[in-house]
């Protein structure tokens, strides 16, 4: 669950890290059954089987590191899974082994701000290698709520809304952290840009502690240059960025800190799933009146 | 949608007039888009009435045999909601940053209001509420502590006819000089500069229908948003924005004009006999009963001004067209000018070729048209046909 940009490529993982994550997931299947979530724990075996696998592949490269001669009996002795392992890694350059949670997880904790699914696609594909379909993240938000609701804080983080300062309501379209301070979790009216400028910051910082960044990333870094003055002209090296961003940031920072300051005291005393998910006054009437109302009135 | 604030006695009446004249149907709530057409054709009395009624005009059509021809396609939504969404990607970077470079925003100025929802309910009424809301609470902040910047999808809401329709630009932006500009999000490309000046005019339209909603939102002061509106679309071949401001100061006097009209609709009313109706005579299962022809036959009683740039904005053109076959004004505004006073080919012709003799008012255009015949015939050495045109 080490969210640094140190390994962008997924294959790299080892079969320490593998043994882990089947434990968890192991876990996280348990759970899923018990809280009689069938899609969430199918996905969840889905991932299982596909992690066991990778767990399979890595030991039998470790054990014949000439992976080219490897033995074919051992992989054809298991049916409909006679792939050679290395024949794996080309054939999916863009899936990741990681459950989509976790993938989230990570693109979020480099950010560290609330972002838009299609920002934490991007920011994925560029530091770790991976992609996913950013419609698959607006189900996962509701998995989350269903999760929390079921059984409240039985995991150690979860991904869930930003809440806009006003009405304490999940902001349209941003996805955190569950396990951060309330003050960076609501939005104000400053706070798109200011989370756009340490979006940036964090992009460059992240870049600059790869030796050879990935061109997705330098793309990413320049996209978000190209909207903030002073860096706008390309090429823009990270640190130029890194300044330029922290030159605006210090015009809307005091502002933003105290509307986010006061909206964060308000949402306090919101009871655990409100807090994280947003509240539920104006949100209700506006399922009731669109006439989708039973899952959720079921959750609760 | 709902009825006018303050209805007086002989509004009353009228309003019963416009009942009548829609017949069952419910009233067809107006949209920037028919607002817009609204102010692209002002001398049609027959748009002008049925809008004022709220006539499902599509339907009328298509039961006396003309469907509309139009209706967005799927491809055009689907790419100019891409370039929205691009261009308001991250609180709006991108469109912040042209914002910037063009009406000078300071770099404090960076308030982004999401009006798309309110606290995740989506109605209209609720939008509207909270637009006003935050809109006259930025209009009369101090300079040094504005709040708002950019209000991303704000409703606002124009009466036309006694029923509010609700408008929702792409964006309003607050200058820091305490002035609103209305931003248009378009995907057509703006190429070296040039655009497609029919798609240029259609948005220039649509942002003054905006500016005048805006202006009514904010107590009718003028001053406080801009008659130059801001274009944003993708330049030249890429989908990198540009921006480029409209001034939509004509388009503002046609509109107010037309909505006046609407206003006062009891004049053009009058003109009408009381029976008349465009009722469908809907069966339970909402089907239209009533003979076509005689649909047809209400619809002919009030005159329509024909002109082939209806044929993009109104859902009666085919119908319109059909009649208008044979007549000087179909063939576009600028023919009927140039033949000012001949009202059908036919006679054009008629003259050109020196069969029918001109009355004294009308002894000009036929000298005209008898050398333009003669220069026609030396050129191409043939003779002018009856039927061509």
């Amino acid at each position: 669950m080490i969210a640094g940009p140190g390994y962008h490529r997924p294959v790299a993982e080892t079969i320490e890290a593998l043994e882990r994550r089947i434990d968890g997931l192991r876990v996280a299947v348990r759970e899923a059954v018990l809280a009689g979530d069938r899609a969430l724990a199918s996905a969840h075996r889905a991932s299982l089987k596909r992690a066991e696998q990778a767990w399979e592949d890595a030991l039998m490269t470790a054990t014949a590191p000439d992976a080219q001669t490897a033995p074919h009996a051992q992989a054809a002795s298991e049916p409909g899974q006679a792939t050679h392992p290395r024949a794996r890694e080309p054939a999916e350059p863009t899936g990741s082994l990681l459950p989509l949670r976790e993938q989230v997880y990570e693109a979020l904790s480099l950010l560290q701000v609330p972002a838009a699914p299609k920002l934490i696609a991007t920011v994925h594909e560029a530091f770790f290698g991976a992609t996913f379909p950013t419609s698959r993240v607006t189900s996962l938000k509701r998995d989350e709520e269903r999760s929390f609701r079921a059984a409240p804080f039985s995991r150690p983080y979860y991904i869930c809304a930003a809440l806009s300062a006003d009405y304490l309501a999940p902001s349209r379209g941003l996805l955190a952290i569950s396990t951060w301070p309330l003050e960076r979790r609501v939005i104000g009216s400053l706070s798109p840009r200011v989370d756009f400028l340490t979006a940036a910051i964090r992009v460059a910082e992240a870049i600059e502690r790869i030796p050879e960044p990935p061109p997705a990333a330098r793309r990413l870094l320049q996209r978000f240059a190209a909207s903030i003055p002073g860096a706008s002209s390309p090429p823009s090296p990270p640190a130029t960025v890194k300044e330029a961003a922290a030159a605006e940031l210090t015009v809307h920072k005091d502002a933003d800190d105290r509307a986010r300051g006061a909206a964060a005291a308000r949402a306090r005393p919101l009871a655990g799933a409100e807090q994280l998910f947003g509240t539920m006054s104006f949100r209700e009437l506006a399922i009731r009146t669109s006439g989708q109302t039973a899952g959720r009135a079921a959750a609760e | 949608m709902t009825a006018s604030p303050r209805p007086s006695p002989a509004q009353a009446q009228t309003q019963a007039r416009l009942d009548r004249l829609r017949g069952r149907a419910l009233p067809v709530n107006h949209n920037a888009r028919t607002i817009a057409a609204l102010a692209a054709n002002p001398g049609c009395s027959r748009r002008a009435l049925m809008d004022a009624v709220g006539v499902d005009k599509q339907q009328v059509a298509t039961h006396v045999g003309f469907p509309a021809p139009f209706g967005q396609s799927q491809f055009a939504i689907a790419r100019g909601n891409a370039f929205e969404a691009q261009v308001k990607e991250g609180g709006a970077a991108q469109l912040l940053t042209l914002l910037r470079e063009h009406l000078g925003l300071d770099v404090g100025q960076a308030h982004y209001h999401d009006l798309n929802d309110v606290g995740g309910n989506e109605t209209a009424l609720v939008r509207h509420g909270r637009t006003r809301q935050l809109l006259t609470g930025a209009a009369l902040s101090a300079p040094g502590e504005a709040t708002g910047t950019m209000f991303d999808h704000p409703m606002l809401r124009l009466a036309v006819g006694g029923r509010h329709a609700y408008l929702e630009p792409d964006l309003i932006a607050l200058q820091h000089r305490g002035r609103f500009h209305v931003v248009e999000i378009k995907s057509f490309a703006i190429i070296d500069g040039q655009a497609d000046p029919a798609k240029v005019a259609a948005a220039a339209i649509q942002s003054a229908v905006y500016v005048h909603a805006l202006r009514d939102l904010l107590g009718g002061d003028p001053g406080r948003v801009h008659y130059e509106t801001v274009l944003v679309a993708p330049r030249d071949f890429s989908s990198q924005p540009t921006v480029a401001t409209v001034d939509v100061r004509r388009q503002l006097t046609v509109l107010r004009r037309q909505l006046d009209r609407i206003a006062s609709v009891e004049g053009l009313l009058d003109l009408y006999p009381a029976e008349l109706t465009f009722d469908l005579d809907p069966d339970p299962g909402g089907r239209p009963q009533r003979p076509p022809g005689e649909l047809a036959d209400a619809i002919g009683q009030v005159t329509a001004n024909y002109t082939p740039d209806c044929l993009a904005t109104c859902d009666l053109c085919f119908l319109c067209r059909d009649e208008a076959a044979g007549t000087t004004g179909a063939l576009g505004r600028s023919v009927r000018t140039d033949l000012g006073g001949v009202e059908h080919a036919e006679q054009v012709l008629g003259l050109a070729r020196g069969t029918l003799p001109p009355s004294q008012e009308r002894a000009e255009i036929a000298a005209q048209l008898t050398r333009a015949a003669r220069l026609r015939t030396e050129l191409l050495g043939t003779q002018l046909f009856g039927t061509e045109i």
